[in-house]
């Protein structure tokens, strides 16, 4: 049996009208702005800035765009966030109960125990875990 | 002929709300991700729109630092979401109501 994407029935239609109306506000504020017609950028290429840019090295190259800023801190900040990350995702995702590996409940679309013969890398994973 | 900032600025604002309205009405924590994400990539698009603004690459530069950002928040969201998953058999937010169970 498949699944069909369906619409959805049990939503709560009353409270989406609060981002109606914040999309009427907003809406309203950014058109009465009056903001000036955008500079744009010059000549040069906008992605060797972006890469310049991200490194604090944009004294290298010749036809910078504006003044922009140098990233190095936040690129290396942003970094360590995403080491953390993984490394959060990991420690979630980890069962307490189990400590050996998680074995896979099916293999190319049949279920394991279906399979005649059973794959020997997650069986040699399971007991040397166990051992 | 540039594209003005307003529409961009609409546009964002659009994105916005459709984030926000998915955060407003569903209870699944699977779409409070996608919700989450649309947001954020709403203000994605304000950095973009307003670096074309000023001639400054800074907006560009730190959109890409946010969309770094949101891979490690859907990393641990997911995390998260697998957590609820097996505690409440469920990803409906509003089954987790407490801190301890």
């Amino acid at each position: 049996m498949t699944s069909r994407p369906r619409l959805a029935t049990e939503v709560n239609y009353v409270n989406g009208i609060a981002a109606l109306a914040l999309f009427g506000v907003l809406a309203y504020v950014f058109v009465t702005a009056g903001l000036e017609p955008p500079r744009g950028f010059g000549e040069g290429s906008i992605v060797a800035s972006i890469g310049y840019a991200m490194f604090d090295m944009l004294d290298l190259v010749p036809d910078a765009h504006g003044n922009t800023e140098g990233f190095l801190v936040a690129f290396l900040t942003i970094a360590v966030v995403l080491d953390a990350a993984l490394d959060g995702a990991v420690m979630l995702a980890r069962r307490d109960d189990e400590g050996g590996s998680v074995q896979a409940a099916t293999d190319g679309g049949q279920p394991l125990d279906e399979v005649d013969d059973a794959p020997t890398g997650a069986d040699a994973g399971t007991t040397g875990g166990d051992a | 002929m540039a594209i003005v900032t307003e529409y961009y600025l609409l546009l964002s604002a659009a994105v916005f709300c459709i984030g926000l309205y998915g955060i407003l009405t569903r209870e699944s924590a699977l779409l409070f991700l996608m919700s989450v994400e649309l947001m954020l990539n709403a203000a994605n698009i304000n950095f973009v729109a307003f670096a074309f603004y000023w001639g400054n690459l800074t907006g560009q530069v730190f959109s890409l630092f946010t969309m770094a950002l949101a891979a490690a928040e859907v990393a641990i969201g997911i995390g998260i979401i697998l957590v609820l998953y097996r505690n409440f058999d469920g990803i409906d937010v509003t089954e987790a109501a407490t801190m301890r169970w």
